[in-house]
C-alpha cells in the first residue's frame, strides 16, 4: 500500500485558465515555486524552495514530465535529496483537471511519498502487541533470574 | 565503527533493512536469530541493525544474556513528519492559486 497525499480543490475558472497556471513557467512560479517547466513529456525540470536541512533535503526538486493531456492531466516526477547526488525523495505528483458546471476541480494527487508504507502499517499495528511481547519477555528472564 | 548518519527515507531504502523492520513488526527478535534469516555475514546483519538503531527505527536491549531489537517509534515520525510536510505544503499552494485566480479576474 502506498501514501499518497490527496487535495481537491475548486477553482471557478474554466480549465483552460487553471490548464495555464500549471503548465506555464512564469505563472507556476506565481503560487508554486521558481521552475524551468516546459510542457513536454520528457522535459527535465527543478523547482527550488528553501532547503529543509532536519529532512536532508537541498530545496532542489528534480522533476521530469511523465504525462501531458492537454486541459486535463499532468503528471511529473518528484526528487529530492540532500545535494550529494543521492536521492531520497522519489514521489510523483499528479494533476487532474475536472471540468464543473462553474468552474474546475483540481485534484492533486502526491505519490510514492512513503514507499514503503507496509511498514509503517504494519508496525502501528503491532506496536502494541510487541510492547506486550516485550513485557513478557523481560517478565520472563526475571522470573528465570531469581530461579536460578 | 562510525556509520554515515542516513535518514529516514535512505534507512528504509534498503530490501535488507525493511526486512528486518517487517519482521520485527510481528515478532520480537535477538540480533543472532535476526542473523539467521539472512543470507549476509553476521557482520553484515550488524551493520544493518545499527543503522537502523543510529536512525531511530529500534532500540536493543539486553534482556537475560540476549540483545533483543525492539521497534521504536522515532525513526517512524521523521517519515510521518516529511508527509505532514507536503501536506500542508500543497494545501497553502492551492489556496495561493486560488487568490492569484481571483485577484487575476477582478483586474480584467
Amino acid at each position: 500500500m502506498t501514501r499518497t497525499i490527496k487535495h481537491s480543490f475548486f477553482y471557478s475558472h474554466s480549465a483552460e485558465i487553471v490548464w495555464e497556471y500549471l503548465t506555464n513557467s512564469e505563472l507556476m512560479a506565481q503560487w508554486l515555486m521558481p521552475n524551468d517547466f516546459m510542457p513536454e513529456v520528457g522535459h527535465e525540470f527543478r523547482f527550488t524552495i528553501k532547503p529543509i536541512p532536519e529532512f536532508e533535503f537541498d530545496g532542489i526538486i528534480y522533476c521530469n514530465v511523465m504525462e501531458i493531456v492537454p486541459f486535463k492531466k499532468l503528471v511529473y516526477s518528484w526528487k529530492g535529496g540532500p545535494g550529494d547526488g543521492s536521492i531520497n525523495l522519489d514521489s510523483v505528483v499528479t494533476w487532474t483537471l475536472v471540468t464543473k458546471e462553474n468552474g474546475t476541480e483540481l485534484l492533486l494527487e502526491h505519490s510514492g511519498l512513503m514507499k514503503n508504507i507496509s511498514i509503517y502499517e504494519a508496525m502501528n499495528k503491532g506496536w502494541k502487541e510487541n510492547i506486550a511481547k516485550i513485557d513478557e519477555l523481560i517478565n520472563k528472564s526475571t522470573h528465570g533470574a531469581t530461579k536460578a | 565503527m562510525a556509520q554515515p548518519r542516513l535518514d529516514a527515507f535512505q534507512v528504509i531504502a534498503d530490501p535488507s533493512r525493511r526486512q528486518i523492520l517487517q519482521m520485527l513488526t510481528k515478532d520480537s527478535y535477538t540480533i543472532n536469530s535476526l542473523a539467521e534469516n539472512f543470507d549476509m555475514s553476521r557482520p553484515a546483519v550488524s551493520k544493518h541493525i545499527k543503522i537502523l538503531y543510529t536512525a531511530g527505527f529500534i532500540s536493543i536491549e539486553d534482556i537475560g544474556r540476549e540483545r533483543h531489537c525492539i521497534l521504536k517509534q522515532d525513526g517512524f515520525n521523521e517519515l510521518q513528519n516529511w508527509i505532514d510536510y507536503f501536506d500542508s505544503f500543497w494545501k497553502n499552494k492551492l489556496k495561493k492559486l486560488e487568490t492569484l485566480l481571483n485577484n487575476k479576474m477582478n483586474k480584467k
